[in-house]
């Protein structure tokens, strides 16, 4: 028995630590005090906490409902669907109004939908399309404008250097990402001139870009333009470009508006980066969400804007951001 | 008796928890609620069970995170390329076969090298952690393969309820719990794991088959990662080529908290239930509490040390 208090004394002296240590941490404890016990409980679940955007996207969310008296809960998925679904069964037997979710696997969300919909808890899918034969299990999906972030992207190329032989970094598995190439393709059909060398695959991260990078300088000496398909890809770009002194000689076009990326922008590093709002996603779909509990129609489809910044209104976006 | 008595410090610790939690989630403890926690640890305690032999010969297998998405995508890939839009059992029953196939033929590798050569099973399973990672990412170019609607057999394996009350993951994970349990307590070969754990040139020496029991462990390790990967896959209406990542280090938390002793030798297939039920209550308390997701990391880290400590201090004690 010994030994059983020995367990139990520091489990116990840690649980009241986690209280202690969530109330503190909660930056607004006072507003968050009185939804807890007076509003609704919505639940979040992103496939990853690991980036800013969908901690943006949180933030969004967040206020929102807080400032509706609400409160929300955001789970991390860690790129785990299986631990998406867990989550998900967890805030739907919890009674949650309403959830958003940012799916893992697109493919692998219908169990949760189907059950959340037999418990009548609606679900707003954030960043991220839904196959349409789920369509009907949802409320809507609110996302950015990919495929004019694209389009963005190339018409920026097309203004300083409209004979551009260029690269695309890709990331072919995710849906935004096919949308943002596209975009940029359709739009590179009015520039002639201009010419796609090759896509390669380059993971979406700044440690994926680099060696690809290095690879594609040596085998097209005479590339002078890059479309990265997101800011940290750019990175990678940047810093592959640096150590081969060609920076100079490149342009370089992406799709994020993460401060990394306008900061490289400002340093004369990147040409332009089609900025995403992730927490004008999130507010738009709190509304969304609030509308529909109220039983209002709700578009099905709702694309969030997007903006080019390049560096002549780079310091006048990180002020207003 | 003494099993029982080491059990206690456990025991204490689910129900001290499920009462915590009661506190702060009104209805934590409810039917379905607790129902649904039984449907969540069922992939991991099944893993958890094989990890726990593997564990006990003094061995790991880093390699049944990939195991769950290499068996997932080899039976989808199979059923909807000889079955297409139809449901067929037979069909099925071939391409779960084909699947279940490929995460033995792992395990009887694992086995081999482990016995025969001089490499750590940390080094061979890592190896073939990447080797089935790579494999399974092989099909649909990396995408998830969606299993068809017709598939209903498939679908009800993760999804289905007995009598429509309990799920059947949860009946699956019971009754290879209650295998396990029989194999490693009530036989021979369970014996043989233990001598093997405890002290190998020893057993070895006393005419134990190491190699065959060696192979044999790994074997079940791998076979069960599978039923494990199936159960994901349906639950998932798709097997995805990317999942299952991980999950072998949530297994091996699930056996060392249920008292397994890391070098080998000593621990139940109990206390690895025991384990990963505490594991499950844990994710499922703080996510229904509302505890931020990065507090949720340092207590389960926190948790996972505090049993291992006094693990290692019981273990102490009784030398």
């Amino acid at each position: 028995m010994n030994s059983a208090l020995r367990f139990l004394i520091p489990l116990i002296l840690l649980t009241i630590c986690i209280t202690g240590c969530n109330d503190g941490s909660d930056s607004d404890s006072s507003q968050a005090e009185s939804a807890a016990t007076t509003g609704r409980l919505f639940g979040a679940s992103f496939q990853t906490m690991n980036n800013p955007f969908f901690v943006d996207l949180g933030k969004g969310l967040k206020n929102e409902l807080e400032a509706n008296g609400d409160r929300l809960v955001i789970l991390d998925a860690q790129f785990n669907s299986l631990k998406q679904k867990n989550d998900l069964s967890d805030l739907i037997l919890q009674g949650a109004a309403g959830i958003f979710v940012n799916p893992v696997n697109w493919e692998g969300l219908k169990g949760s939908l189907l059950e959340a919909s037999r418990k009548k808890v609606p679900i707003i899918i954030v960043d991220a399309p839904v196959k349409k034969a789920d369509e009907e299990l949802i409320v809507c999906t609110v996302a950015s404008d990919n495929v004019r972030a694209g389009e963005l992207a190339a018409q920026a190329l097309a203004k300083v250097n409209p004979k551009a032989r260029l690269v695309v970094l890709h990331l072919s598995v995710n849906k935004a990402c096919i949308d943002r190439v596209e975009g940029f393709k359709t739009e590179l059909e009015q520039h002639p001139e201009m010419k796609i060398l090759d896509v390669q695959e380059a993971q979406g991260t700044t440690e994926g870009a680099r060696p690809v990078m290095r690879d594609l300088i040596g085998r097209y000496p005479d590339l002078d333009a890059v479309f990265a398909i997101n800011d940290p890809n750019a990175l990678g770009v940047i810093s592959a470009l640096d150590s081969a002194n060609k920076l100079d000689r490149v342009t370089i076009v992406t799709v994020d508006g993460s401060q990394a990326g306008i900061k490289a922008i400002q340093a004369g590093k990147l040409h332009s980066t089609s900025a995403q709002f992730p927490q004008e996603i999130g507010k738009i779909a709190a509304e969304k969400m609030l509308a529909h509990l109220k039983g209002e129609s709700v578009d099905k489809e709702v694309k969030v804007r997007v903006e080019l910044i390049t560096a002549e209104n780079a310091e006048q976006y990180l002020e207003s951001h | 008796m003494k099993v029982v008595r080491q059990m206690v410090p456990l025991l204490a610790a689910i129900i001290i928890l499920l009462l915590l939690f009661r506190i702060w989630v009104p209805t934590f403890l409810a039917p379905e609620n607790m129902l649904d926690l039984t449907q969540q640890i069922s992939v991991n305690t099944i893993l958890a069970l094989g990890m726990t032999l593997v564990i006990l010969i003094g061995g790991i297998d880093l390699s049944v995170g990939a195991m769950v998405a290499l068996v997932g995508t080899t039976t989808v890939y199979c059923l909807s390329a000889i079955s297409g839009d139809t449901q067929n059992g037979f069909y099925l029953l071939i391409s779960i076969l084909a699947g279940l196939g490929v995460a033995a033929l792992f395990g009887i590798f694992h086995g081999i090298a482990a016995a025969k050569t001089a490499m750590p099973p940390f080094i061979i399973t890592l190896a073939s952690m990447l080797i089935a990672r790579g494999c399974a990412l092989r099909f649909n170019s990396g995408l998830p393969i969606s299993i068809g609607d017709q598939q209903t057999i498939l679908l009800e394996i993760g999804n289905g309820r007995l009598f429509g009350v309990v799920p059947f993951p949860v009946v699956i994970m019971l009754t290879l719990f209650v295998l396990m349990a029989l194999l490693l307590h009530r036989t021979r070969f369970g014996q043989h794991i233990y001598a093997l754990g405890g002290n190998r040139e020893a057993a070895l020496y006393t005419g134990i088959p190491v190699v065959r029991v060696e192979v044999m462990v790994y074997l079940i390790c791998s076979v069960l990662a599978g039923v494990a990967g199936l159960i994901h896959t349906s639950q998932l209406y798709s097997a995805e080529p990317a999942s299952g990542e991980m999950f072998e280090l949530t297994a091996i938390a699930a056996v060392v908290v249920g008292g397994t002793s890391f070098t080998g030798g000593r621990g139940t297939i109990f206390g690895t239930l025991i384990g990963a039920i505490i594991i499950g209550i844990l994710d499922k308390g703080l996510n229904q509490a509302g505890i931020h997701y990065s507090l949720q990391y340092i207590v389960k880290g926190a948790v996972i040390l505090i049993a291992v400590y006094i693990d290692v201090r019981r273990n102490r004690q009784a030398v």
